[in-house]
């Protein structure tokens, strides 16, 4: 059975998963389900032996699972080591004989003992053989955790453990990840059938072929000439040729950050993909730093709509507008949530430029507008502005003359470049680098209202984030909550199946006592009858007297 | 899961392979031969006769161990036969087995369960197993284990055969078979315990050293010493 087909009944993935290489012929393998292998060859646990369908006190479907989580936990300890049946048997409570049957199973089946390196020479096992080579592992198979009893014999880290980073994007990205597929490439999204991966320093893999052409573009990004067609061929849709990734990077110093346009000039990828290769390249995230022209211009474009002079911002407070922008990349991210690849730099770059920011709470304050999509900056500046307008009137006629202001110059001034020129406004009035306007002296007083909408837009929208944040931790509890409840159902179920079965017990052994009872009187009936026959003397027993009393009760 | 079922069948020894476990000590003049091995019961009795003069010539022991050892053997196999024929329960029941013994310099202590109603174990390949996982390489061992595992089987075999013969015995007299059950099922492993649904076949880890082997090579010039001892007793 090839893995892949495996992986069609795969069970319901939980959450956390430990990733082990086990030999494809043994992919059958479910924690929480009996194959027909097991049954077949093991029939004594099964009552196939003895024939009566349900197994003995110490051989039956529950007390094999027993063992075989245990035995394979064990083993998983430490795959590297092979397991003895003698190791396993002093924990395991049961017939030596049949427990060393079912060790034989799990050993020639590839269930235990398939990664040992052991000094013993391993017999060749029939079925296994030369599949099980150690470079290329055939099959690479996704096994939930094993129950959490096992969890406390289970020293920590096994082998190869694979946490997937806990992000909606990436399966957005790349589709639905079939657990029992191999790992997926970190650069083409394919799954990397020929099991040769690498994984970058971020946790991600990536398969051979983009690993190759990734240190190709590393060598040759500046050597158009040099590009290996017969390479990009092969898999076209996959992997980045050189020539593409040129292309991305030409179009990404040419739009910016408009992926859709980048992926227009690239042609042959699509938006996350462009995302996904610029995110993983080594420079990429430089790049997007220091291209900020036309973020910068687009930024700035919006913030000259204002009749003041905010230019100054981008060419004079240069360090700062890469951190604005920095946020501002963020927001794109943030946007097309579909389209994030890592989170982890971003976030950690979230973080630093937070708590970086030189004290200023205006500053910070910015960051926090940036670090939301434009429409909730729109809705919490209009709210913010609304509320100073309440609370003065003349605030309200501050911002009235700016919005005409806006209008005069006949740009449609939507609340999204007015509070972008709010930020702007903040941040000049920051550096003090203010202002060569002439109006800006008539202006002081509205200026000052601007200031305090924008505060109020900065706090709001940092409110709306926290919220956000709130909510979803809370969806996460509520989940986490409900799949408590389930297991204690389970739980519970389980517990009412095992006392239907101990009823049925103690049904039979009633019945069997019954009959016992009966038989007896129907013997002291007997001699009762030859002594009366023979004519003599009985003497009372209280016993059976008691018995036959309490059998003609009922 | 039911009550363990039990059915009857004519006495044979609770293992896959019919074979009888044989000791023999036999001293004449002062040389002793001790030995263990298994018998097939099917054998004729004249394999007997064959395998002692073999083995004597084989040792190079005087041929006046032959007779000995013929009769020693013979002895054996006719217990066994003498329980042939007779009804022996054969139901699910999980005895402890302990080994404890000395072949050449090595010296094996172990514990283990084993189910008396599996008609279908192999202690040979179990001593095997043993051997093999703790790199035992004195190939004597292997079947010594073997040997005292058949040993020890025989005897809860043939206690359970004389135990149901009692027990008919007295049915004619008057009593039910309850007091035959008790006396038979002394030591071994409670299956409620361990079986039922509430218990755990995963041993604790603290008793895990009572059930684990324990193997040592001793020193030659001890091994005279021990084999001294073993010879008094």
């Amino acid at each position: 059975m090839s893995p892949a087909a495996a992986s069609g009944e795969a069970p319901p993935p939980r959450p956390p998963r430990e990733l082990y290489t086990i030999p494809a012929s043994s992919s059958w393998f479910r924690w929480d389900d009996i194959h027909d292998a097991e049954r077949q060859a093991l029939p004594d646990f099964f009552g196939g032996a003895g024939g009566s369908g349900v197994g003995t006190a110490s051989r039956n479907p529950r007390i094999y699972r027993e063992y075989r989580d245990y035995i394979i936990s064990k083993y998983r300890e430490d795959p590297a080591r092979r397991l003895t049946f003698t190791e396993v048997r002093r924990a395991l409570v049961g017939d030596a004989s049949l427990l060393r049957k079912l060790f034989g199973f799990l050993d020639s089946a590839g269930l235990i003992n398939f990664s040992a390196t052991s000094s013993r020479p391993a017999a060749p096992r029939p079925g296994v053989g030369a599949d099980a080579v150690l470079e290329a592992p055939l099959g690479l198979q996704v096994t939930p955790r094993p129950p959490p009893s096992f969890l406390e014999e289970r020293r920590g880290g096994g082998e190869g453990v694979l946490r997937l980073p806990q992000l909606t994007s990436y399966s957005d990205v790349f589709g639905e990840w079939a657990p029992g597929k191999g790992p997926l490439c970190g650069f083409c999204g394919q799954e990397c059938r020929d099991g040769k991966v690498e994984t970058l320093k971020d946790g991600f893999k990536v398969c051979s072929k983009c690993c190759k052409t990734n240190s190709d573009s590393k060598e040759e990004a500046n050597k158009f000439s040099d590009v290996k067609q017969e390479n990009s061929d092969n898999h076209a849709s996959s992997a980045w040729t050189d020539a593409e990734t040129l292309l991305l990077l030409e179009g990404v110093l040419k739009h910016g950050d408009d992926w859709d346009l980048i992926a227009q000039h690239v042609r042959t990828k699509n938006k996350s993909e462009c995302i996904a290769r610029l995110i993983q390249l080594p420079f990429g995230e430089h790049m997007l730093g220091t291209i900020n022209g036309k973020p910068d211009s687009r930024f700035q474009a919006n913030q000259t709509t204002d009749g003041k002079t905010n230019h100054c911002i981008v060419k004079e407070a240069s360090s700062q507008s890469t951190e604005v922008v920095d946020g501002m990349q963020i927001d794109g991210e943030e946007d097309g949530a579909d389209k994030l690849v890592e989170e982890h730099p971003s976030k950690r770059r979230r973080l630093c430029s937070s708590i970086d920011a030189t004290g200023s709470l205006m500053e910070q304050l910015a960051l926090l507008t940036t670090a939301v999509t434009p429409d909730v900056v729109a809705a919490a500046a209009a709210a913010s502005i609304k509320a100073l307008g309440d609370e003065n009137p003349q605030a309200k006629k501050a911002f009235h003359l700016s919005e005409k202001e806006y209008q005069g110059k006949s740009f449609s001034s939507n609340p999204f470049q007015e509070s972008n020129c709010n930020v702007g406004d903040q941040e000049v009035e920051m550096h003090g680098k203010t202002v060569s306007d002439k109006k800006m002296e008539k202006k002081f007083i509205s200026t000052a209202y601007q200031v305090r909408a924008a505060v109020g837009t900065a706090v709001g929208v940092s409110a709306a984030r926290a919220k956000m944040l709130a909510d979803q931790e809370e969806r996460e509890m509520e989940l986490l909550m409900a799949s408590i409840i389930e297991t204690q159902l389970r739980k519970i179920q389980y517990k009412i199946k095992h006392f239907e079965e101990l009823e049925l017990i103690m049904d039979q052994e009633y019945t069997t006592i019954q009959e016992i009872k009966e038989s007896l009187i129907k013997d002291w009936l007997k001699v009762l009858k030859r002594a009366f026959e023979t004519g003599a003397p009985i003497q009372r027993d209280e016993v059976l007297t008691k018995l036959f009393l309490s059998k003609a009760a009922p | 899961m039911g009550a363990p079922r039990s059915s009857t069948v004519k006495f044979r020894m609770p293992t896959r392979d019919n074979l009888v476990p044989i000791r023999v000590d036999v001293e004449v003049d002062g040389q002793r031969y001790r030995d263990a091995f298994t018998w097939n019961p099917r054998d004729p009795d004249t394999e007997i006769m064959s395998f002692a003069k073999r083995t004597a010539k084989d040792l190079k022991l005087p041929t006046s161990f032959v007779p000995q050892m013929f009769h020693s053997i013979q002895g054996q196999l006719a217990d066994f036969r003498s329980y042939e024929g007779q009804d022996m329960q054969v139901k699910e029941k999980i005895v402890p087995l302990k080994i404890d013994l000395r072949v050449n310099n090595t010296v094996v202590r172990d514990q283990f369960l084993w189910d008396i109603g599996n008609l279908e174990s192999d202690p040979e390949e179990f001593a095997r197993t043993l051997c093999d996982d703790l790199n035992i390489t004195d190939p004597e061992v292997g079947p010594a284990i073997a040997v005292s595992i058949r040993e020890q089987l025989y005897e809860i075999a043939s206690q359970s055969v004389s135990a149901m013969r009692e027990a008919k015995m007295s049915k004619k007299r008057r009593a039910p078979e309850f007091a035959s059950n008790s006396k038979a099922m002394n030591n071994a492993v409670d299956m409620f315990k361990y079986f039922g649904s509430k218990g755990s076949v995963i041993r604790k880890r603290k008793e895990w050293y009572l059930y684990a082997p324990v193997v040592d090579v001793i020193s030659n010039e001890k091994t005279v010493v021990v084999a001294k001892d073993e010879a008094k007793l």
